[in-house]
């Protein structure tokens, strides 16, 4: 293939367009060792996910799994049986007993499915015939930071890459302008949260470091340093890359490095960027009905709302991962002030997104995944009342919702046993769930690998079912 | 298709040059990757009994068969297997996905039909000094590792690369050696000495770059990603720690060219050296980088075995090339490294005093004070000032012939002590003869309390006994109100304060739960011996408003003089001030609750509680009210009387005394002031080690001993200790397999780019086989019988002619070889993140070149950490950014946090170093060019750089813009880019002129004053042309 000189092209725009003409072999150059086998290894039901991570352990008992047979054994102690060998947290270590505390809030069947949902999260049940409700969530981590860190990297201990970067790196981007792995931090409505989030849960690992996530966040630059300083024009900043481009095309010419063709095009993208992103990631030009149905908060950037409706507009321009954070739900003490606050905080938006998916046309290939680390644990911790009370965290069962891309809507997969302790049916392991994200996105997990230290890891490490059941 | 046809190219580049298959590099890859799996060492994944990693294993007959008949491939087991047509007999079995090409199976054939030879994995053979090979064309070669390149390129039929021109060579080197760019009065210096002493330049340049200290900053630089330094803790709570002065220990010990023998055994166990100074205790903080978790409610042993682990891991990563820790859950399935290795290995880690829920506010157990020299020389002076003032005292003191028993009575302090036990009826006590009247000494079984005591965790508070310890008070409460419980992972911890007897020394705790989460505090030279009487206090200042307690807070006193103290631990959490009430305590008095708690057995009296902070001269009256009536009745303690007497009556002896006193004082504020640094320490008895069952802490097996698998990397050093430093010693062996050209592989790959071993972490038989094995073994011998010079080793390679080639390349050749490996051209390659900002400011003049210290705050954007980090008031969880010098230091120096890095660091591919890296990736994306762009560091030194280009290069646009040019890129620009720069110039010029506010905006980036002689709407046109200059590919890439 024939490069030609810069001087050669009568305008910047075919210098450009024709610039590409290295890339092919730049890509060779940089990705030869590390491309994996070509994916997807069949055909995908889902061409992109949303995750609405609920980071902190929101209470399965208080919101999605309902427990008629303790109802009346408040203050009972869990049986020994059911207890089993529990790991217990150092928070309720001292404890000499493990009072059963049963849900304060009514649970009622909603939709034809006739799901049984909680009255704290009314816009989530109205939607229970869209959703797959998963009952039998486990995991073996008792502590946030491993626990999360299981859920999104497949590992209790750090240094494993995430979920989005092993899909960015299975599936690469779908737009060109845009990162393929899209993270969105939201800060709760009524103030800061106490659990702090890792940048490693969106970290590449040991994959090539361009595929971590790409944080987008409130504020003038949503990308780290977007915005042109102070003073300086679009125009200006074309005319200044111009004649960067000459240079280093000039450079090219001299050293013949294919990383240089990579690096005049990274900048093209960068300024793309400058424009697509600021577009993208400004909402208020969303007609009104849509804020409506998301909640007038989204109006407030940075808030959960916000971000749901942010992360339908990433979605529309293919981004492939999307995942947002929400914060706050360790509620150790006080749960029944806090709980009510996060669900309130949530539920309408997440119903929102979903509903707006479904309009647009692109929940179909669109999945969508709602739930925390680990769940909260049927007795208490400290002193309870049945009107007061607090929960430890709990990752023997928890439950987890998904919807569109591939998932049966109206379903209900796995359940807990009568304390909603345990698993009793069908439990999912974290890498299960993971094995079935990647699933729905046409990659056999056990074909996703990357040679590290002379090992194939991968993101299911040696586990990982796809839970059949639950696939459309 | 493309990829394929590189697999072609590579495999026709790298099997061309042997005609017999070889076991090592051509058979082993293909077994390893696709059959030792379920056929290699690890017994309990074995199907089948077969083993193939061994030559008895693949030879054994099975039912009269066997899986390899050394040359009858058609009669072996392993080609049969195959080569089977039916896929479900076939190997490697469809589950696995893996599958053999046509041309891998062909060489298993050739390898059974030559003789099916198995040879020991290179890398587990101890390195020989290879001949140097003598080439056709000897003219091109500098050094002999010129001959090794040469030969190989021969071979290949490639020819290498002329030289770079001298001048690109010397911004190669510097950026390597100290990743700093060349300045133009040192390319200029460089060109002159070139002509009048020709090749010796070069050397004398490199010493040059040798000798600045910017040098050792760069080689810390890649050594702190391997022994992952950070300046926070990582996990949920990610607080601050302090490891800088082991930072500084590394850059210091690079620039002194310590022996990289010492520099390894000094990091693992400079602690049980012989009297170890100062700086090799600091040095072991390498073993204790690692993060640390303090999140409520872990279980500690959970996370002190994951610790322990990661020393393991951290010790294969840096000087074994091994991945220890796939053998920490079952035998290695590729290396023959077995469980049990690992937790040898492991013994020599598992004994260090630590706790696994540590470091939410400060450093964790154990650490020891870390004087900077700054810090030392000051002590020192004020050290033998005291020492100075106290002979003279004493001098004087002897000469006195006055009377002691003149002695003036010591005023009262206006308030008295809320709480005082006089020992004369106090319940709980038997009675003894006391300083004043009866001492107090503990009955058996009694359990005495004092009367609650208002004690208020930012207030004050002072604890004062009368004390005679008994024989065997080796350590016993004096007053505890410390509650201790023991969780079901039966761990212990107090919540609460006490004051204790340890060893002639008195200890503060306070905190949470101690040992975690406390402050703990212990007297240097108390000399509260058994038998004698002396008078001790705890004094204890509390800071209102402050978020964490400081161990800084605690002041010891004996006699009435201030004592040494050092902080065991610091940092104790406190609540919200808001809801800061003084908690009602009772001390119990002599005794405690801890487990297995020993009883103060000698006498207290005159035991008093105050709710504030005595000054010192109050203390010092406290002392001498009672000191004084009880030595002139007792006979003891003389030297108090005739001390009172002569301040009293000498007017010299008092000034000396209150001399003293106060360089006393000034000494120990500096003390408390000095940082403390993480260290290894061993404890005794050491923790018995037992392998854990899929490596999980709560399923202890079999009892091991510390050890090395001898058999594989060589015999234990004769007489070395079983402990780390003989661990060390074995390391260092001359003969060792490993260490040397682990080492000296990771200096090549920050000199090329890549190692000789690609697989800079992996010598393992999954690691990638070397380029140049000859040359990777001439270079550690030669490392290793030069004493283990590093800068020797480096020197020689940068003065190679495989080194100075120029690092362009064609089409053929990327198409040839296009990862560099066969060193046909120089190197050529992004620079890392931190010299990226350092050339940057470097070349502006914004460098603030300090070496060493704490991490500073350069600008990051703002609300990076928020909506990350942990919501408490924990240090370092909150980013304030620095000023004045410190927002342009060093990219090493910037403040390291885990959970959120600096964002212009991970962009270009820095890693969070949560766990040792020995090779970072490097990209090419979007969000660098936003960086180089638009970060406010980078946008201030382009005005900063065309400042400079505009005062230092002449009168014309042109003249001023290849100045910018020349300081960025080492060169002057060739006609074609002057134009381009020119043009970018004017266009830029032309928009400012035309709107005068947008110049002064883009110049008020950046904290430093702009120079206002300047035009503003020239000085910004300049700007944005030096930022394209600091953007160009040629500035962030060293060729």
């Amino acid at each position: 293939m024939e490069c030609g000189n810069y001087s050669r092209f009568s305008s910047r725009r075919e210098f450009l367009s024709r610039a590409t003409c290295g890339l092919g072999l730049a890509a060779l150059h940089s990705l030869a060792a590390e491309t994996p086998r070509s994916f997807p290894n069949f055909a995908p039901r889902a061409k992109r996910v949303i995750y609405l991570f609920q980071s902190g352990g929101p209470s399965h008992l208080d919101l999605f799994d309902h427990k008629p047979a303790i109802e009346d054994r408040f203050d009972q102690d869990i049986p020994a049986s059911v207890f089993g060998g529990q790991r217990v947290t150092g928070m309720v270590a001292h404890q000499d007993r493990f009072p059963i505390v049963p849900s304060m809030y009514e649970f009622r069947r909603h939709g034809q499915s006739g799901r049984w949902l909680s009255s704290l999260i009314p816009r989530t049940a109205a939607i229970a015939d869209e959703i797959c409700l998963i009952r039998s969530m486990h995991t073996e981590a008792i502590n946030h930071d491993p626990a999360i860190t299981l859920l999104q990297t497949g590992s209790q201990l750090p240094g494993r890459p995430s979920l989005g970067s092993w899909i960015d790196y299975g599936l690469g981007g779908a737009n060109s302008n845009l990162p393929a792995f899209v993270v969105l931090n939201s800060l709760p409505a009524n103030g800061m949260p106490d659990q702090g989030l890792l940048s490693r849960l969106w970290s590449a690992g040991f994959l090539p470091s361009r595929h971590q996530g790409v944080q987008f966040r409130t504020g003038a630059d949503p990308v780290p340093y977007l915005s042109n300083p102070p003073g300086m024009t679009r125009e200006q900043r074309r005319d200044q890359l111009d004649g960067l481009a000459a240079l280093n095309r000039r450079q090219h010419e001299r050293a013949g490095d294919p990383e240089i063709e990579t690096r005049i095009a990274q900048y093209e993208m960068a300024f793309r960027m400058q424009a697509s992103v600021p577009e993208l990631a400004d909402t208020s030009n969303e007609p009104d009905h849509v804020h409506a149905l998301y909640g007038e908060e989204s109006r407030r950037a940075g808030t959960f709302a916000a971000n749901c409706l942010l992360a339908r507009r990433l979605a529309e321009r293919d981004v492939r991962f999307i995942q947002l954070y929400h914060r706050g739900w360790d509620h150790h003490g006080g749960l029944t002030e806090k709980l009510p606050a996060l669900a309130r905080d949530t539920d309408r938006a997440s119903a929102a997104l979903v509903l707006d998916l479904k309009q647009r046309g692109m929940l179909e290939d669109t999945l969508v995944i709602w739930g925390g680390e680990f769940g909260r644990t049927p007795y208490g911790q400290g002193a309870v009342k049945p009107q007061s009370y607090g929960r430890d965290h709990h990752g023997r069962v928890f439950s987890l919702w998904m919807a569109g891309g591939g998932v049966k809507p109206g379903h209900e997969h796995g359940a807990s046993d009568d304390f909603g302790f345990n698993v009793a049916e069908n439990g999912v392991h974290v890498h299960d769930l993971q094995a079935t994200i990647l699933h729905l996105l046409g990659i056999d997990h056990e074909r996703l690998t990357f040679k590290f230290q002379g090992r194939q890891f991968r993101l299911t490490d040696v586990h990982g079912r796809v839970v059949r059941e639950i696939l459309a | 298709m493309y990829s394929f046809l590189l697999a072609l190219l590579a495999a026709a580049a790298f099997a061309a040059d042997n005609t017999r298959v070889d076991y090592g590099r051509d058979v082993r890859p293909i077994l390893s990757e696709n059959c030792f799996h379920c056929h290699g060492q690890d017994a309990k994944k074995r199907m089948a009994g077969l083993r193939l990693d061994t030559y008895e294993g693949a030879t054994a007959q099975r039912e009269g068969r066997a899986a390899l008949r050394p040359g009858r491939p058609k009669e072996s087991g392993i080609v049969r297997r195959i080569t089977e047509p039916k896929p479900a007999l076939r190997m490697p079995p469809a589950h696995s996905n893996r599958t053999l090409t046509a041309e891998q199976i062909a060489t298993l054939q050739r390898w059974i039909a030559e003789g099916g030879r198995y040879s020991k994995h290179w890398a587990f053979t101890p390195p020989t000094r290879p001949g140097i090979p003598t080439t056709a064309t000897p003219g091109w070669t500098r050094t002999p590792v010129d001959s090794f390149v040469l030969a190989r390129l021969n071979a290949e039929g490639l020819r290498p690369s002329p030289a770079a021109p001298a001048a690109a060579w010397l911004r190669r080197v510097s950026l390597d050696l100290t990743g700093l760019p060349p300045s133009p009065e040192r390319l200029a210096g460089f060109a002159a000495d070139l002509n009048t002493r020709g090749e010796a330049a070069y050397g004398a340049a490199v010493d040059k770059l040798l000798e600045s200290t910017a040098y050792g900053e760069r080689m810390a630089m890649d050594w702190l990603d391997v022994a992952r330094y950070a300046d926070t803790h990582g996990f949920n709570n990610d607080a601050a720690r302090s490891m800088w002065r082991w930072r500084d220990w590394v850059i210091d010990s690079f620039n002194a060219n310590m022996p990289y023998d010492r520099f390894l055994t000094e990091q693992l166990a400079g602690d049980l050296l012989p009297e170890p100074a100062l700086e090799q205790r600091i040095a072991t903080g390498y073993g204790r980088n690692h993060v640390i978790n303090s999140e409520g409610g872990i279980i500690d042993e959970e996370y002190r075995v994951e610790y322990v682990a990661d020393r393991v891991r951290t010790l294969g990563m840096s000087w074994l090339g091994l991945s220890l820790e796939c053998s920490r859950c079952h035998d290695h399935k590729y290396d023959p490294i077995t469980q049990k290795d690992h937790y040898r290995f492991y013994a020599f880690f598992n004994n260090v005093p630590e706790i696994g829920e540590d470091g939410r506010v400060a450093n964790a157990v154990p650490m020891i004070p870390a004087p900077s020299n700054e810090h030392r020389r000051r002590m020192e002076e004020l050290e033998a000032s005291v020492a100075r003032l106290d002979r003279a005292i004493e001098a004087r003191a002897q000469r006195w012939s006055g009377d002691a028993s003149r002695v003036p009575s010591a005023p009262k302090t206006a308030d008295g002590p809320a709480v005082r036990i006089g020992c004369e009826t106090d319940a709980g006590f038997e009675k003894a003869p006391g300083v004043d009247g009866h001492a107090c000494v503990l009955a058996a079984d009694a359990k005495p309390e004092t009367a609650a005591v208002a004690v208020a965790k930012r207030g004050g508070l002072t604890l004062a006994a009368w004390v005679r310890p008994g024989p065997d008070d080796r350590d016993a409460a004096l007053l505890s109100a410390m509650d201790f419980a023991r969780n079901r992972a039966a761990t212990t911890y107090g919540n609460g304060i006490e004051w204790r007897l340890t060893g002639g020394e008195m200890e503060f705790r306070f905190g949470q739960r101690f040992p975690a989460y406390s402050t703990r505090v212990r007297s240097e030279g108390a000399g509260l011996a058994a038998g004698e009487w002396h008078h001790a206090v705890l004094r204890y200042e509390g800071e209102a408003g402050a978020n964490r307690g400081h161990a800084s807070w605690v002041r010891m006193f004996v006699d009435g003089r201030e004592v040494a103290a050092r902080t065991l631990n610091d940092g104790f959490p406190l609540p919200d001030a808001k809801g800061d009430k003084p908690a009602q305590t009772k001390f119990r008095a002599g005794w405690d609750n801890g487990p297995g708690a020993p009883r103060f057995t000698g006498r207290l009296d005159e035991v008093e509680a105050w709710e504030r902070a005595l000054s010192p001269a109050e203390i010092r009256a406290m002392f001498e009210s009672r000191a004084i009536p009880f030595a002139r009745s007792s006979g003891e303690g003389r030297s108090w009387l005739r001390d009172a007497a002569m301040r009293a009556s000498d007017p010299a002896y008092a000034e000396a005394r209150g001399q003293r006193d106060k360089l006393h004082a000034e000494l120990l504020a500096l003390r408390r002031s000095i940082p403390t640094v993480m260290v290894m320490q061993e404890m005794s008895p050491p923790r018995e080690t037992r392998v854990l069952n899929r490596g999980a802490y709560d399923a202890p097996g079999e009892k091991v001993e510390p050890g090395v698998p001898e058999e594989l990397l060589g015999a234990w050093p004769e007489g070395a200790p079983r402990n780390r430093l003989g661990l060390a010693k074995w390391l260092v062996k001359p003969d060792h397999p490993l260490t040397a050209r682990v080492v000296v592989n990771r200096f090549w790959q920050q000199l090329f780019g890549q190692g000789l071993v690609r697989t800079s972490e992996n010598f393992g038989v999954q690691g990638e086989s070397p380029s140049h094995p000859e040359l990777l073994d001439w270079l550690a011998r030669e490392f290793v019988d030069s004493g283990w010079d590093v800068k020797g080793l480096i020197k020689g390679i940068v003065l190679s002619a495989t080194y100075r080639q120029d690092s362009s390349v064609t089409p053929a050749l990327v198409a040839r070889d296009p990862g560099n490996r066969l060193l046909a051209r120089g190197p050529r390659f992004r620079l890392p993140a931190e010299i990226i900002r350092d050339q940057a400011l470097a070349a502006s003049g914004l460098l603030d070149a300090k070496v060493g210290g704490p991490s500073v705050f350069p600008y990051q954007p703002a609300g990076m950490y928020k909506g990350i980090v942990v919501a408490a008031d924990y240090p370092g969880t909150s980013y304030v950014e620095s000023t004045g010098g410190d927002l342009y230091r060093r990219g090493l120096y910037t403040f390291w946090k885990r959970t959120a890095p600096h964002p212009a660091m991970t962009v270009f591919d820095a890693p969070d170093r949560e766990f040792c890296v020995v090779r970072r990736s490097s990209t090419n994306t979007p969000l660098q060019a936003l960086t180089l762009m638009n970060d406010p560091v980078f946008v201030e030194a382009s005005r900063k750089l065309a400042e400079r280009a505009i005062r230092e290069g002449g009168s014309t646009p042109e003249s001023r813009l290849a100045r910018a040019f020349l300081l960025a890129a080492g060169r002057e620009p060739d006609a074609v880019e002057s134009r381009v720069l020119r043009e970018a110039f004017d266009k830029q010029h032309a928009a400012f002129l035309a709107d005068a506010k947008r110049a002064l905006a883009l110049l008020s980036t950046g904290a430093s004053p702009r120079d206002e002689s300047i035009p503003a709407a020239e000085l910004a046109a300049y700007a944005v042309v030096a930022n394209m200059i600091l953007n160009l590919d040629e500035v962030v890439t060293k060729g």
